[in-house]
């Protein structure tokens, strides 16, 4: 991988993170009512790391236990359901009210969008893991000294 | 009650499997309690009927998918034998496995598993309940074929079990598909009868099921290989219940098929054949296990021909030998596992005076033997004479078969029974015996017994049938008769009596024959392996591993599929733009597009596809649909660095291509774009209905609680299809992982 050294580089992204994160985190929840939702909010952290990755600041490997439990979490959303009686994804909407958010509504399709950006975030890692792995292991051959 | 019984099943085996572990006979003790439970359950049912036992589980209630059981008098009849077998054979495993060397610990959970399979099998109430566990059986039971799996002979007749009775199982599918489009509904009960072709073409799909499964010719060839199972298993699984699934299904379906001539002459046809090819078979065979499961090929033919014919006679009859025959020919497959074990041998040309060595085994073998030949005083008695009551009473040229198959089956039968217990028993060298075992001889005594007591007590058993064949034809109100006096059929079965024996007399003089080959079971073996060599070298030439002729098959495919809409573009109609950027970024996308087929590099292609993916997500902003504009931008943006990343293990430009395969892609690829933009063309300009959009709204809002549409269908009203998709997703992206794991284990 062709890891970027220079440091405008680095400072830029470690300094756009936390905006793109929390763009994520606010596409995420705004889903419901407005344009967003799991999948694009996925993508969205997915590309922080996908940009992090590439500039080597990070390298992330748990792609397997992200896909894991996104898949845990939406077939139990799926199936909690059935346990309390009711039809597979049958959905329950919460209202709570908070203090400075005012009357916050949540449904299970939330704790279901959520497995799926767990999903995709997941898929990017897995990409990135996957298309990546062979350069370093042939640098690393080379430093053992063979051809 | 019924949920707590399976519950119970499911953690038996469980159970079963971890009691197994620290000793065989734990677990077969734990295996048993179930099947125990259920038995007492279903006693107890005989008493409070006529209120059925009924349960439904829900799963998707738009299609009709439930889990749906009803016990009803025919299933009551089958589960007081499967669980009451079951009882006994878990009891004489432990006898036949010994104390010392016990079964595997999965021995006793995979008999429990089947034992439960074969419960949700009876107690079905609809077509998919009743597929699920018919299948549940042919997988349990492939399990306990192959149980000596060590052995290639094994592990061959499994297959071979499995595959016959599994294609069979598709082929039922099928057929009750068919039955659930014609009438609309999933629920067996309410199934209307089946017409025309579609009630032809279902009825052969089924009668293709029940014969694979009831071991019916040309399907039966898997029936003797099975005899590799332990013969706790044969005799459970083999004799008593699982084949009796297919016969079971022929009752339950009997109704339904009624108009369909196809359903009686393709099912008698069978059956007659069965009847006789396995009578032949039972009288070829040397080893005495191998002589009773022909004879169970000969006997469920008989079960399939009543249950074909559909009489109310005949169904009365079929129930009536369904019930004796599980009892005798357990019996006797329980007796031939114990004569193995105590002699070393199940040949009869080294058998012979076992009624000396052991006469309480030799008892209970011949009252069980007589009943299969039909003699007074013992339940096939009854059973026998009611089915050549069946037959005798037909008219016409029905009357004329049916009545010389039947009786000449019968003959047959009578001749290879008496030639089974002439070679054990009779007379001869007395075979040296090991001391005898009670847990082996109790359960086989058990269900001679219970033969003879429901000839002497007449009316427990006459419940049992009479009930049972009501419920299928209500003009089947017969009863078992113990001394019908000298009727036609009672001269008849004596006739066949006398003949039978007469002739299982002159065969077993022969005792040494020469093993007859097994030709059919050779056939289906032979079309196994050839599946399993066309198959890859199909798929390899389908699933070549070309990249380009994959998107070229694909793109000529959807250029072919959008040739109908053609003729329904209003083409002088058609608005060209709404406002003036779609031209602008028309000119970016098909400008990248083209470039990415003009430039020389990977990577110049790739950002090509980028511009092309950031055109159409500013297309969809120009028509207000920021949400998709959204998510194409970052699928786009997270595909190029995929691109990028990957283009590092590939040779930055493209590899030639010959001239005449180039010019082929370049006309599949313009009439691949052109075909796709006629039919958004046509798609856009006649739509055949009104898009739903009001009533989706409303249904977001109300029943999904949010307001933007496009994220409540995908994750309410359509979440199945959303996790669909992240199933996908997640599969692709181990996909990614394995494939790179590879790659590393290769460079390493």
């Amino acid at each position: 991988m062709t890891a970027s050294r220079s440091s405008i580089v680095h400072v830029g992204i470690r300094a756009a993170s936390p905006l793109a994160i929390t763009v994520g985190v606010y596409l995420f929840f705004a889903g419901h009512s407005q344009p967003g939702g799991g999948f694009a909010a996925g993508l969205v952290l997915g590309a922080v790391i996908t940009l992090r990755t590439v500039t080597g600041l990070q390298r992330p490997t748990n792609a397997t236990g992200l896909l894991s439990s996104g898949i845990v979490i939406v077939t139990a959303t799926a199936a909690a359901p059935l346990i309390w009686g009711g039809t597979f994804f049958d959905q329950r909407v919460v209202s709570v009210e908070l203090p400075v958010l005012g009357t916050v509504k949540s449904g299970s399709a939330l704790i279901f969008d959520a497995g799926v950006t767990i999903i995709v975030i997941g898929l990017v890692i897995a990409l990135l893991d996957g298309l990546s792995t062979s350069e370093p292991s042939a640098i690393e051959t080379d430093a053992e000294g063979r051809p | 009650m019924i949920p707590v019984l399976l519950a119970a099943h499911l953690a038996g085996i469980v159970g079963a499997s971890v009691a197994g572990y620290r000793s065989a006979r734990a677990g077969l003790l734990v295996a048993s309690i179930p099947p125990a439970i259920t038995t007492i359950w279903a006693l107890g049912q005989l008493n409070s009927a006529p209120q059925q036992a009924f349960y439904e589980l829900h799963w998707v209630q738009g299609l009709g998918l439930s889990l749906r059981f009803s016990v009803d008098e025919l299933a009551l009849l089958m589960t007081i034998l499967v669980s009451g077998i079951g009882v006994l054979v878990f009891f004489y495993s432990t006898g036949y496995f010994g104390s010392t060397a016990g079964p595997d610990a999965r021995f006793p959970s995979s008999l429990l598993a089947f034992s439960g399979s074969m419960l949700g099998l009876v107690w079905a109430d609809s077509v998919w309940t009743l597929f699920i566990f018919w299948e549940f059986t042919s997988i349990t039971s492939f399990l306990l074929v192959g149980y000596k799996h060590v052995e290639d002979s094994v592990r061959i007749a499994a297959r071979r079990a499995l595959m016959i009775t599994g294609a069979g199982g598709l082929s039922l599918l099928a057929g009750l598909l068919l039955l659930v489009r014609e009438s609309n509904t999933t629920i067996l009960d309410q199934i209307s009868p089946a017409t025309g072709t579609v009630g032809t073409v279902a009825a052969v799909l089924v009668l293709i099921g029940a014969a694979t499964k009831s071991a019916q010719v040309p399907f039966h060839v898997w029936l003797p290989g099975a005899m590799a199972a332990p013969t706790p298993v044969s005799a459970y699984l083999h004799s008593a219940t699982m084949v009796k699934a297919g016969v079971f299904l022929m009752a339950v379906m009997g109704p339904i098929f009624a108009n369909a001539a196809v359903w009686k002459t393709v099912g008698a046809a069978c059956g007659i054949a069965s009847m006789l090819w396995g009578g032949i078979g039972a009288l070829r065979h040397r080893d005495a296990k191998l002589m009773l499961a022909w004879g169970t090929v000969s006997q469920l033919g008989l079960l399939v021909t009543l249950f074909a014919i559909g009489s109310p006679k005949a169904v009365f009859a079929g129930i009536a030998l369904l019930l004796a025959h599980a009892l005798f020919k357990a019996t006797l497959f329980l007796v031939v596992g114990e004569i193995d074990i105590r002699t070393g041998t199940r040949d009869i040309a080294e058998l012979g005076g076992l009624w000396r060595a052991m006469p309480l085994t030799c008892a209970v073998a011949t009252a069980a033997g007589l009943s299969m030949a039909g003699a007074p005083p013992l339940l096939g008695f009854m059973a026998k004479e009611a089915a050549l009551e069946a037959v005798l009473g037909l008219a016409g040229a029905e009357q004329l078969v049916f009545s010389c198959a039947v009786i000449l089956g019968s003959v047959l039968t009578v001749a290879y029974t008496t030639r089974f217990l002439i070679t054990v028993f009779g007379p001869g060298p007395a075979t040296v015996v090991s001391p005898p075992r009670l847990a082996m001889t109790a359960p086989a005594a058990v269900l001679s017994i219970a033969g003879i007591a429901g000839y002497i007590f007449v009316a427990a058993p006459n419940r049992l049938v009479s009930n049972a064949a009501i419920e299928l034809n209500a003009a089947a109100t017969y009863s078992l008769i113990a001394w019908p006096g000298l009727k036609t059929a009672f001269v008849v079965s004596l006739a066949i009596l006398l003949v039978g024996s007469l002739l299982g007399l002159a065969i077993s003089r022969q005792r040494v024959r020469p093993t007859p080959g097994s030709q059919g079971a050779d056939w289906a073996d032979a079309a196994i392996d050839g599946i399993l060599t066309v198959a890859p070298s199909l798929t390899a030439r389908i699933q070549h591993g070309s990249l380009p002729v994959y998107v070229v098959t694909m793109t000529a495919m959807a250029a072919l599929a959008t040739i109908p809409f053609l003729s329904e573009i209003p083409y002088l109609q058609l608005d060209l733009w709404n406002s003036l950027i779609e031209p602008f970024l028309a000119i970016v996308i098909v400008g990248s597009a083209i470039a990415g087929t003009f430039v020389g590099s990977r990577l110049g292609a790739a950002l090509a596809l980028g511009a092309v993916g950031l055109g159409m997500s500013a297309l969809f902003v120009s028509y207000g649909a920021p949400d998709l504009a959204l998510t194409q931008l970052l699928v786009e943006t997270i595909i190029v660095v995929a691109f990028v990343l990957g283009l590092g293990r590939l040779r930055q430009s493209f590899p030639p291509v010959d001239t005449t395969w180039k010019a082929a892609r370049i006309v599949i690829a313009g009439a691949g774009g052109i075909g796709v933009t006629l039919a958004i063309a046509a798609a856009s300009t006649s739509p055949t209905g009104t898009p739903p959009l009001a009533d989706v709204s409303e249904q977001a809002v109300e029943e999904g609680g949010g307001k933007n549409l496009v994220n409540v269908i995908l994750t309410d009203l359509r979440a199945l299809d959303t996790l669909g998709e992240v199933v996908v997703l997640a599969t692709v992206a181990i996909g990614i992982l394995a494939l790179a794991r590879i790659n590393q284990t290769e460079v390493a």
